[in-house]
């Protein structure tokens, strides 16, 4: 029975509530549609406005020379740059480090991570995750340094109205920024001959970029450390600025090594170019003190022992500030195992090893005396160890090298008190390399002077000594002696592999134990001197071809 | 001379009245299941728009002559009619409609009947819930419904379980369906931090029925968040004219882990060691079970408490409940709520309001998880305490050793308490206009807001003497608006003979997550993440039902999600179902069918659910600690390093997109014997293209190696059966029967860029080295494929290690060699449910199973060798009791021996219950068993492991529950 028409009141609430009703309606309708454009409300900078702070500039370089040491956004880990490995085994410095020497008579790993037995072996593949994560990690370096010449063009700095301190500031780390993309090109062109290639003109998404021929991009290199040398710092550019960054002088060894290595890249040899370099770098004010014992060059104190007077370019570590679980961290744990365990921290300055890494008889064979040799730069820990490795993952087979050390000259032991991570700076170049690379050219007949060359290496030899009993004549200088001498004064500083393959003694050539995957080691197929393009990027990038033999 | 005249008007109506001679008659209406009174049931008198309902008492009075019928009838149950021959009292006892096919059920923005439903909509009431001393919502429908597979999780004090409905139609987005909650969608992510199950801020008690929209059809109507299925929790509200009704209810319960990881015992640990050469100063002389030293038993209890009350235009619901579960890890979890309902009725029932709102505290007390792995490593021969008493360690120089897990679990070396307080509360209005009364509006607005605070205690490594304490404070706030309207009209078209049901709405929901952690242990982490989300959309529903035979539905979404930039921010979801009622049509009338209807349905879902807020923009992000930061230099003057932060670029894709997930449904209704016997055969197939997946790109294309976007294709296809069955029903005995399985086939269709063959991505990180991978995406394979080396066995059956099946052909064992083989996800998984009742006595169980899953054992592969013992650094360990089988002296993680089949038929739950009623009181006691038994070929834990990876994960616990109700 509805009376409700005749009450009147009823019918006004009515109304209302429908208005309200049709009001509320088109009230929400209306409000909403913009708050679908939304952005970022942490920490957390979009596009330009990342910019407006002028320290975003010295930031952004930061992150260049950080991708390199450290592997994400949170030491020592929580943030990664890559997703696709463990955030520590994805750290570059780990990788490279991995690359240049677990492959070579330097070293060998006990670990059953993945397929790390494969390195020493040299029976990879290309479904490798250690090769297909440093490949990635080099890609994405010089995707970074693109990223950054990107947002530092004139153009840009003209819209965010870029004062003219900052602009000149600006193009030398722009100039820095161009000598880590060289950097990262020169890792990729050494390890993978062929890699993709990728410039700041390219966009960033999903795209497939070209592939590069090896002597291409030798070329590509080249330009552009010439092209940079006059706006970097000058060389031994002052400490207190540029300790930790690349200058001049960091552009002319890697040019020298470009030339030195030029015949394995392209089929030319550039030596008298590689030498004109060299004596750049070695005229630059660089010094060896050969009072101060070789070791120094190597323990936490290192960039202010007084062994940093011959440091080019050097990662800088911290163990507090700088933390990751690659890098030295990986380089001063992993070798510590067996005895060295016992006194991992009042002689290591960690709190323990994780019983990783030792060496091959081949390397120890190199000391004359071997473990009890006169030479200072034998750091050969025999106590408790075999000298022959018959069992890979055994870690006292093989004797262990105590190179790297988290405590300053005084045995004190570094900033990180719960001995995590380490102080320890790494020496990426430095003058002894220089002095051996002159006295290679002296002995491959392409120029510099046998006895310039003479007194080089004797200051290496003094130094190591510690007197002059391991002094040498210029007639000593001869091929197979520069090899020897480049593994016992540069041994685990991520060198040897380049080496190997210019004295051609990497895979056709040279035996030490596990080689090949028999415990007395052999050769293997001469193609394993360029590593493989992985394979997921091959099934990914259609412009991609695999490298020979793989 | 008004009120002469009023007078004679009366009496000269009255006349024919009296001639009719009707007579006023009375009697009451009970529920034949328990003889309790029935208020609000309808009489009717047929043909005569006479009616009446019956009162608190289920009385009624009603006016009757010689002839006619009275119909009597009630949702939920058959209705009776009754020739009224001069009865002095009609008495009528309702008996309950078995397939209940007259009930409303809910579809999202709406409500049918269950006849009239045209896409796959299942609901599991109350009675068929599992029973136990259940705190997580998800456990109540484990093994209820024939596409839903809930996986449970372990026995963790207040842990949840994994739904999956039709399997998930995602690889990297989330898989989780969408669940609405009194109108209320959830956010997908939980809509609560620092929770272990965020969903338990709802209490089990207070859910009436879980709807679940499995099809496209029905869950278009959700558009963007809808492919990986819906589910509609309703809650219990009150019911008008209800007199008040008081209940308690209290369920005591104890737990006990059923089943722990195989390890060597200390004697044939002492044998393996001293043989191969271990040192035996390193071995002592106990023999520990460190799993069971560390597994206690854990008590529980429930309490609940709740008033209803309904008058004529208002009725309100209160339930207070306090939960409190222990672990047998001894971790803890409390729950106090409040949870209340009102309802008002005006304007004669033209305005509805309805006020839900449940206030909910939760507090865990979360166990040290590093224990469990600590438990299946530590030393056997080693006691608990030294000599000092003191809890038994490695020593300083094996940093790398585990803890003594009695040690990392004791509250002062590890607490970690997380406190949720959370506000649900949806207010809704139904309005019907005065002027049109079948045009109804409704209006819901709903905040579900959180807010959560902990602190976490994690003392330093035991084995380093420097290593530092963690402490760490974090504190969340999550809060999700939502305001959304329709006009609904419904009209029986009687020309036509079609009920037209038109439905137009707009929905507008917002969500905000705030997060902040401080860190402090040797390092120092100090981080506030904000993250907020946005979706708007509009939608409509057009449902017709033509001469009660032919069912057509059509419903149309368009969502705009603020994940996605401006060009692919809207999608639009189509969706659209057709039935027919076959048991309507005449020629079906004395068929051997008492039930027939066959539905079929089209639609076309989004996923929006990506992980990442603003993943098309370049953001950067700047250092989060001070301990990744670089040198640069110098301090001048000092020796001191200068530290810089740094900023990164993060990689991005600007045309990232939804996911589309396009569902095709057939499906067919039955009922035998009057619906005694009912069951639904629903068959489904579904693509989801634009595939949201973590892929690799293309090296230096991005400034990342892994990227999110859209790049693939899943196919799935199933097949759900499901029959309920009336077996027994008599006035002493009862027999229920519910059976279900479900039939499913999943398959990757595309995954790269370029369609390159042979293109594939490593999954499903396992433990044992860094960085392994044992699963596998790759076209043509079900997402959950292991990809292993085929294992070589010798004459006696035993593995040879190292012995894998060279498939290529090279003469040696590499990556090349590995296969796709088998899968975790099952073949086919299935529920089967009975309830008894004889007189007072009722029992009830539920049995679970798949078939066709398989499990790679993750504890065996990582330590069942020599290795495990003799070559850790530092110390020595205990290993995995398959070593006796296999005699490995090394890790083989990637041999098919690992992989096991892990079919099985699990007892889930059996109870027992006796009712008394009393005068005034009713008391049901009742016993109840979870987790009885489980039938399996499976060696590990457990084998229901919805990765398929199993690594030393909580252990499942077996429940024993005493439960008592009082009703008043």
């Amino acid at each position: 029975m509805k009376t409700k028409y005749l009450n009147f009141k009823a019918m006004m609430k009515r109304t209302t509530v429908f208005l309200c009703v049709a009001f509320l309606s088109l009230v929400v309708v209306q409000s909403c549609a913009d708050r679908l454009e939304l952005q970022p409300e942490d920490e957390r900078l979009v596009g330009d406005a990342a910019f407006e702070d002028p320290a975003a500039y010295e930031e952004f370089l930061g992150k260049l020379y950080a991708g390199i040491s450290l592997s994400g956004q949170e030491g020592p880990a929580g943030s990664p740059d890559l997703a696709g490995l463990d955030e520590g085994f994805s750290n570059y410095l780990r990788l490279y480090w991995k690359m240049q020497e677990l492959t070579t008579d330097e070293a060998i790993i006990g670990w059953n991570d993945g397929t790390i037995q494969d390195l020493h072996n040299q029976v990879w593949t290309s479904g490798n995750e250690f090769i297909r994560t440093m490949y990635s990690r080099i890609m994405y370096q010089v995707a970074l340094c693109n990223e950054y010449l990107r947002q530092t063009t004139d153009g840009k700095l003209d819209s965010r109205g870029v004062g003219a301190d900052l602009r000149a500031e600006i193009q030398i780390y722009r100039a820095e920024a161009r000598f880590l993309r060289a950097l990262s090109y020169w890792h990729a062109m050494d390890l993978f001959a062929n890699p993709p290639f990728v410039t700041e003109q390219d966009p960033i998404g999903a795209f497939l970029p070209p592939q590069i021929q090896r002597a291409d991009l030798f070329a590509y290199i080249e330009a552009e450390l010439l092209d940079i040398i006059d706006d970097m710092a000058q060389a031994n550019a002052d400490p207190v600025v540029y300790y930790g960054r690349a200058d001049r002088a960091a552009a002319w060894m890697l040019l020298a090594k470009l030339y030195l290595n030029a015949e394995v890249y392209t089929g030319t040899a550039r030596y008298a170019d590689a030498l004109t370099y060299v004596n750049n770098v070695i005229g630059a004010g660089y010094s060896i003190d050969t009072s101060i014992p070789y070791f120094h060059s190597f323990l936490a104190d290192n960039s202010t022992n007084g062994a940093q007077s011959e440091v080019i370019f050097t990662i800088p570590f911290d163990g507090l500030r700088t933390q990751a679980f690659g890098g030295m961290t990986f380089m001063t744990h992993a070798p510590v195992g067996g005895t060295m365990n016992d006194v991992a921290t009042s002689f290591f300055g960690i709190n323990g090893g994780w019983f990783g890494i030792r060496t091959t008889p081949t390397f120890v064979e190199l000391f004359p005396g071997e473990e009890n040799s006169d030479d200072g730069r034998a750091l050969i820990w025999t106590d408790g160890q075999n000298k022959d490795i018959n069992t890979v993952s055994m870690f006292t087979d093989g004797y262990g090298l105590f190179k790297y050390r988290n405590v300053d000259v005084d045995g004190n032991q570094g900033s990180d008190t719960s001995g995590d991570h380490t102080d320890i700076d790494f020496p990426m170049f430095r003058l002894a390399d220089a002095y051996l690379m002159y006295a290679e050219i002296v002995a491959r007949g392409a120029g510099g002077d046998a006895n310039t060359a003479a007194t080089y290496v004797n200051m290496l030899r003094e130094r190591a000594y510690g007197n002059t009993s391991g002094n040498i004549s210029a007639g000593d200088i001869t091929l197979d002696f520069v090899l020897d001498e480049r593994g016992r004064e540069l041994y685990w500083e991520a060198h040897r592999r380049t080496d190997l393959i210019r004295f051609n003694r990497f895979s056709d050539n040279g035996i030490w134990q596990w080689k090949g995957g028999v415990q007395p080691g052999t050769t293997t197929e001469s193609f394993r001197d360029i590593m493989p393009i992985p394979e997921t990027d091959l099934g990914l990038n259609t412009n991609l071809e695999q490298n020979p033999g793989y | 001379m008004k009120t002469f005249l009023n007078a004679v008007l009366i009496c000269l109506i009255m006349i024919p009245a009296a001639m009719f001679a009707q007579t006023q008659v009375s009697g009451t209406v009970t529920d034949q299941a328990d003889a309790m009174p029935l208020p609000g049931v309808n009489i009717l008198i047929k043909g005569t728009s006479r009616g009446a309902s019956t009162d608190f008492d289920g009385k009624f009075t009603i006016e009757v002559s010689q002839g006619e019928t009275i119909v009597v009838s009630y949702v939920g149950y058959r209705t009776q009619e009754i020739i009224y021959a001069g009865q002095a009292t009609i008495d009528v006892a309702l008996v309950e409609d078995a397939a209940q096919l007259d009930e409303v059920v809910l579809i999202g923005y709406g409500s049918t009947t269950k006849q009239d439903a045209t896409g796959v909509v299942e609901q599991v009431s109350a009675e068929e819930f599992n029973k136990g001393a259940i705190v997580a919502p998800q456990q109540l429908i484990a093994g209820k419904a024939a596409g839903v597979r809930v996986t449970p999780g372990g026995g963790a004090a207040g842990e949840g379980g994994e739904i999956r409905i039709r399997g998930g139609a995602s690889l990297s987005a989330s898989n989780a369906p969408l669940i609405v909650i009194d109108g209320l969608p959830i956010d997908q992510r939980g809509g609560a931090q620092g929770s272990r199950n965020a969903l338990n801020a709802i209490n089990p008690e207070d859910i009436k029925d879980f709807v679940v929209l499995k099809d496209a059809s029905a869950t278009a109507i959700y558009g963007s968040r809808a492919s990986n299925g819906v589910i509609l929790i309703t809650t219990k509200k009150g019911r008008a004219n209800q007199p008040l009704k008081l209940e308690y209810g209290l369920q005591v319960s104890t737990r006990r882990v059923a089943n722990t990881v195989d390890v060597l015992n200390a004697d044939q640990y002492r044998t393996i060691a001293l043989a191969n050469g271990v040192d035996p100063s390193e071995l002592g002389d106990a023999n520990t079970d460190w799993q069971d030293e560390l597994f206690t038993t854990g008590v529980g209890a429930i309490h609940n408490i709740t008033a209803t009350k309904g008058y004529e235009n208002f009725n309100f619901r209160i339930n207070f409940n306090h939960a409190s579960q222990e672990g047998p890890l001894q971790d803890l979890y409390e729950r106090n709520g409040l949870n209340t309902s009102f309802e008002h009725r005006f304007l004669d029932n033209d305005l509805k309001l309805t006020l839900i709102a449940k206030v909910v505290r939760d507090e865990f007390d979360y166990e040290n998880g590093r224990a469990l792995g600590e438990a299946v490593r530590f030393n056997p021969t080693l006691p608990i305490r030294d000599e000092n008493g003191a809890f038994t360690q490695y020593g300083p120089g094996a940093p790398l050793a585990p803890s003594n897990p009695l040690w990392s679990i004791a509250n002062e070396n590890f607490t970690s308490r997380q406190t949720i307080d959370r506000v649900i509360s949806n207010f809704n209005i139904d309005y019907r206009f005065w002027f049109l009364p079948e045009l109804k509006f409704n209006l819901n607005a709903g905040i579900d807001y959180a807010e959560n605070e902990g602190f976490r205690f994690d003392r330093a490594n035991p084995n380093n003497p420097d290593a530092f304490d963690t402490n760490e404070i974090s504190s969340g706030l999550n809060r999700n608006t939502n305001l959304d309207f329709t006009f609904n009209y419904k009209k029986d078209i009687e020309s036509i003979n079609t009920k037209v049901d038109l439905m137009v709405g707009h929905a507008f929901q917002e969500f905000y997550i705030q997060s902040f952690v401080d860190r402090q242990s040797n390092i120092t982490l100090v981080d506030t993440d904000i993250n907020r989300n946005a979706l708007e959309s509009y939608f409509a529903r057009a449902s017709f039902d033509i001469a009660d035979k032919y069912l057509v539905s059509a419903i149309i979404r368009t969502d705009g999600s603020s994940r996605f930039s401006e060009d692919n921010r809207w999608g639009t979801f189509p969706g659209l179902s057709v039935g027919w009622k076959i048991m309507n049509e005449s020629w079906m009338e004395d068929s051997f069918f008492s039930n027939l209807k066959i539905r079929g349905g089209w639609g076309v879902t989004g996923q929006q659910e990506i992980g990442e807020n603003y993943g098309f923009l370049g953001v950067y992000t700047p250092s989060r600690n001070d301990a990744a930061n670089i040198q640069f230099g110098f301090v001048p003057g000092t020796e001191d390093p200068r530290f810089i932060q740094t900023i990164r670029p993060q990689g991005f894709d600007s045309n990232i997109k939804w996911e589309e997930t396009t569902q095709y449904n057939a499906g067919i209704d039955f009922g035998f014997f009057n619906n005694r016997l009912t069951g639904t055969i629903d068959g489904y197939y579904r693509e989801t293209d634009d595939l949201l997946s973590f892929v690799p790109v293309p090296a230096g294309a991005n400034l990342t190696d892994l990227l999110l976007t859209n790049i693939g294709s899943v196919t799935s296809r199933g097949l759900e059966i499901a029959l309920n069955g009336v077996i027994v029903q008599n006035d002493n005995f009862n027999w229920d029967s519910n059976f279900n399985i479900t039939f499913q086939e999943q398959e990757i269709t595309r995954l790269s860029l370029n369609d390159a063959a042979g293109f594939q991505q490593q999954v499903g990180g396992i433990s044992g080295g860094v960085g392994n991978n044992i699963q596998l995406f790759k076209p043509g394979f079900d997402p959950t494929t292991f990809f292993v080396f085929r294992q070589v066995y010798d004459d006696q059956g035993n593995p040879i290690q190292g012995a894998y099946v060279d498939v290529n052909g090279d003469n040696q064992i590499t990556e090349a060699d590995r296969q796709p083989y088998k899968k975790a996800t099952p073949d086919a998984f299935f529920g089967f449910t009975n309830s008894f009742s004889y007189k007072n006595l009722d029992l009830n169980f539920t049995f679970r199973g798949s078939v066709g899953n398989h499990v790679y054992n993750n504890n065996a592969s990582d330590t069942g060798n020599l290795n495990s013992i003799t070559n850790q650094p530092g110390y020595i360990a205990n290993a995995h009791a398959s070593f006796l089988d296999t005699n490995f002296s090394s890790q083989e993680l990637f041999s098919d021996y690992y992989i096991e089949r892990a079919d099985f038929v699990r007892l889930d739950n059996i109870s027992l219950g006796y009712t008394i009623p009393f005068d005034k009181i009713t008391l049901r006691t009742s016993l109840t068993a979870t987790n009885v038994f489980v039938i399996t070929d499976y060696s590990g834990l457990d084998p229901e492991i919805s990765n398929g990876i199993e690594n030393s994960p909580y252990p499942r616990t077996r429940d024993i529950v005493l439960g008592l109700n009082l009703t008043f």
